[in-house]
This record gives structure tokens, C-alpha cells and sequence, in this order.
């Protein structure tokens, strides 16, 4: 508070209660006491206060509680319209004299909390837009996973067919077996009745190791440094995002179920489009396709803005990853893997930072344009 | 149906606010004594666990006072908040004796 600032009575009586507790702990006597409580409770600003508990320990718990709402702040706003004062006179209730800053534990626990509440059902049958982008998620996910393991398959079986040479042939069976476990790993987890939070978030994780583990022993057994095995370990953190996101889309979503009721034909075959385009990933085609994707998906509704999000999530990883296919349905099939340390390291990231260019503008252009039709439309907040 | 098992916490905050309604302060320290210090609730798990209860329709807002320029919320449990820690309290207590039991006779027979 500016020492200019004029006090109230409840400010007034605050700082009288605490100059009496330091009376009792013997840091003022009497005489002292009599003075100072003259002065504070004829205090018009916060200046004067500040004066009379100048020399005392805690000058005004101020810095507490600003502290204690900095982490409120992780609240969503609907909840921490109704509950914010109430919990900040808890905390200050339940802090000891004389204490300055929130523990490591307190500001944990209130963190895991916020988490907590934003995945529990809210009683208005409003759900934020989030939450239903979420469900939608859970049902598109697997797809879009299923699409980006299928389409580099399909650029390589014409070629098999006609006998042509084949960077895997060796280990085909292999590689075939590998670009689907990620997409049946992503559909059991889905599928899964778990209840809490952190159960869910340990099978993940166990899931995503099990994966990693056994991609290492199908490279150790490729043989190595052969081009092949690069790719096969090459998708593996992607798999592993891939299933972190679709756990939270089944957990803080409100179920697979609404995310049917939501998703459109349009969703669908959008998703289809950008992830088709992903997997074959030449320059020219995500630069032109995504853009209009995403205009599409985000001007059209805030269900399409948050779905955006999170599909860029789950497919950006897989542009930015150092590795190209190029897939040409000619009659000369060729398959071509650049590692990172060979070749267009540098053109890869540019690349990648151009396609998080143009998807934070889109996002930015569409976010705006609803912040500012909705503040034409709702009163001015208190 | 039978439901899923209470967890702690909110087992102990039905306990709390089966005796009154309470506010958040006062429901943390009942937590408290009735665990015998065991189980600390802090306010991030406390308004959790009540936002749920809320939401499950077990617990409900009594009250609201202005206390020391400070907002208090008081809460009161529901008749379905009720039978549900009566639920818990026979689940528990059906347990504890079949426990009980064979621990006796583990003594006797020692």
C-alpha cells in the first residue's frame, strides 16, 4: 500500500491488534503502547501507520499476503471470484506471527491444489472452453498418432511391392511393429478406468519408459548406427508427449463421451489434413497447408482456438524433430533420412521456428478478437 | 453401487463438520485434534477436498460473517453428506472388528 494511501477502520483496528501482540511479547511497555495506539487509531494513512510499527518486527503482513494471492493467482478466476478471500484469511489465519514469505511446502500444496480443482467437474454446466478442447483431444489424439506412424508405412509398401531397394530391409518387421505399438500404447491408456490424477500420470510415465526401453533393445538389435535405427528411436519422445497429452485429455476432460457430442466432421477432416501433411513433411506443403489450417480451426469458435493448442502440442514436436521424409509415389520410391549432424540441421530449425511463428500469430489474431468481443458484450469486472 | 473408499482427508473433513458447521480455519484445526496431530491440513488440500465435497453435493455453505475485515465461509455437511460418512463409518467399523477379533485370538493364543 502507498504510504499516501488513506486507511480504514479494519486497517486501523489491524494495526491496534498488533501492537498489543507485541506489547505481550514484551517489545513495547506501557507508557509506549499507550502512545503508539494513540497514533494508530487516529492514523489517516498508511504512512502513519507504517510509522508507528516502524521499529517492530513484521511492519504489516502486507508482503505475506501479497504473496499468498501471487499463488491464488494459479486459481481459475470463476472459483477465485467466490473463494480468493476467504482462502487468503485462512492462510493468514494459519500463519505464525511474524512469518514473511509462503514455505516451499505451502506454495506446493496450493499449486497442486489450483491443479486439482481445474480437473474437478465444475457445478455450473458451463465447462470452460479448455476443458471441452480437452475431450475433443482425447478423441482426435489417437488418430492423429495413428495417422503420423501410418503415412510414412504407406510411402514405403508400394516401393516393397515393386521390389525396389529399401533402407530397412533388413529389419522391416521391426520398423513395422514399432510405428504401431505407439499408436495401440496411446488407445489402452485411453482406455483405462483409473481415477486420480497422479495414478494416471504414473502409468503414463511407466507406459512412456516400457516404450523408450523397448525401442533402445529394437535398435540395439537393428544394429546400431544404421540409418533405420535413427529413425526408430527418432519418434520415440514424440510418442511419449504424445501420451503425456492424451492422459490429460481423458483425465481433466469431462470424458470421451461429450468429446463425441463435440467433435464436427470439420474438426475431423481438418486434424486428418494437418497431420497427413506432418507426416510427409516437405518444406513447401506445411508452410502453405498448416497456416490456413490453423486460420480455419482458430477464427471459426473458441473450441477450435483451444484445440489448436493442443494439437500443436502433439504434431509440432513431430515438425521440429530433426528427421525429413520425402515420399514421392513416382515410379523411382525413395525414402530419405537426414540426421542431425550430416545435413540442414540449421534449414530444420528455421523451419520449425517458422511454423511456431505463424502458429503463435494465428493463436495471438484469434485471441484478441475474442477478448475484445467479449468485453463488448460483458460489464466491466469490479 | 457401493462407492469408491473415502480417502483421509476428506473422511476427517465430514468428521470435522459432522459435529456443527464450521468455517476453513476451524475445519484445520478439528482435522488436527482428531487425528491427534497426525494429519495437518494445508488450505491448497483443505479447499480441494471441499470444492469436490461441493461439487458431490455432500457438503454445503452455511453461513458467511466478516470477521476482523476478513471474509469467513462456513460450511455445514448435507443429509447425503451425512449418510455417506455413515456408509464409511460401517465399512470401517465391520473391518476393525473382524481385525480386532482375530488379533484376540492371536493373543490367546500365544
Amino acid at each position: 500500500m502507498d504510504d499516501r494511501c488513506r486507511t480504514s477502520d479494519a486497517d486501523r483496528d489491524r494495526a491496534a491488534a498488533l501492537l498489543r501482540d507485541h506489547f505481550a511479547a514484551g517489545r513495547l511497555n506501557a507508557a509506549e503502547l499507550d502512545e503508539r495506539l494513540a497514533k494508530a487509531l487516529n492514523a489517516k494513512t498508511f504512512g502513519e501507520l507504517h510509522r508507528v510499527l516502524a521499529d517492530l518486527p513484521e511492519r504489516w503482513p502486507e508482503r505475506l499476503e501479497r504473496a499468498y494471492r501471487w499463488l491464488l493467482a494459479c486459481y481459475p478466476a470463476a472459483y477465485r471470484r467466490v473463494h480468493e478471500e476467504e482462502m487468503l484469511a485462512v492462510l493468514m489465519t494459519a500463519a505464525p506471527d511474524g512469518k514473511r514469505w509462503p514455505g516451499m511446502a505451502e506454495a506446493a500444496d496450493l499449486t497442486w491444489g489450483a491443479v486439482r480443482v481445474r480437473c474437478q467437474p465444475s457445478r455450473s454446466s458451463a465447462e470452460p472452453g479448455w476443458r471441452d478442447a480437452l475431450a475433443v483431444v482425447s478423441i482426435l489424439l489417437p488418430l492423429v498418432v495413428f495417422i503420423t506412424t501410418a503415412v510414412p508405412v504407406a510411402g514405403v509398401l508400394p516401393g516393397l511391392l515393386h521390389g525396389g531397394p529399401n533402407l530397412y530391409s533388413n529389419m522391416f518387421p521391426l520398423w513395422l511393429l514399432n510405428q504401431f505399438t505407439g499408436p495401440l500404447a496411446l488407445l489402452a491408456l485411453s482406455l483405462l478406468r483409473l481415477q486420480r490424477i497422479a495414478t494416471r500420470a504414473a502409468v503414463a510415465l511407466l507406459i512412456g519408459l516400457a516404450y523408450l526401453a523397448y525401442l533402445a533393445a529394437l535398435s540395439y538389435l537393428a544394429g546400431g548406427a544404421d540409418p533405420g535405427a535413427v529413425s526408430l528411436i527418432a519418434g520415440g519422445p514424440y510418442i511419449l508427449l504424445a501420451l503425456g497429452l492424451q492422459m490429460a485429455a481423458v483425465t481433466a476432460s469431462p470424458g470421451r463421451r461429450r468429446g463425441l457430442q463435440l467433435v464436427t466432421w470439420k474438426h475431423v477432416a481438418l486434424t486428418v489434413i494437418a497431420a497427413v501433411a506432418v507426416a510427409i513433411t516437405s518444406y513447401p506443403w506445411t508452410l502453405v497447408v498448416i497456416p490456413v489450417i490453423c486460420a480455419a480451426m482458430a477464427l471459426t469458435s473458441s473450441l477450435g482456438r483451444w484445440l489448436l493448442v493442443l494439437l500443436a502440442i502433439a504434431l509440432g514436436p513431430y515438425v521440429a524433430v530433426p528427421y525429413t521424409y520425402i515420399v514421392g509415389w513416382g515410379p523411382h520410391m525413395r525414402l530419405y533420412v537426414a540426421s542431425v549432424m550430416r545435413t540442414g540441421a540449421l534449414g530444420q530449425l528455421s523451419q520449425a521456428c517458422v511454423l511456431a511463428a505463424v502458429f503463435l500469430g494465428v493463436f495471438l489474431i484469434a485471441a484478441c478478437r475474442e477478448s475484445l468481443r467479449s468485453r463488448k458484450l460483458a460489464p466491466p469486472a469490479r | 453401487m457401493t462407492e469408491l473408499p473415502l480417502r483421509e482427508p476428506t473422511f476427517l473433513i465430514l468428521t470435522a463438520l459432522a459435529a456443527g458447521p464450521q468455517h476453513g480455519y476451524g475445519i484445520m484445526t478439528d482435522v488436527a485434534q482428531i487425528s491427534g496431530g497426525r494429519v495437518r491440513l494445508r488450505a491448497g488440500t483443505l479447499y480441494a477436498a471441499l470444492n469436490r465435497l461441493d461439487g458431490d453435493r455432500l457438503v454445503e455453505v452455511d453461513r458467511e460473517e466478516i470477521v476482523d475485515a476478513r471474509l469467513r465461509r462456513y460450511y455445514r455437511l448435507t443429509p447425503e453428506g451425512a449418510r455417506r460418512l455413515q456408509q464409511e463409518v460401517e465399512r470401517m467399523r465391520s473391518t476393525t472388528t473382524v481385525a480386532a477379533q482375530r488379533l484376540r485370538l492371536l493373543g490367546g493364543t500365544q
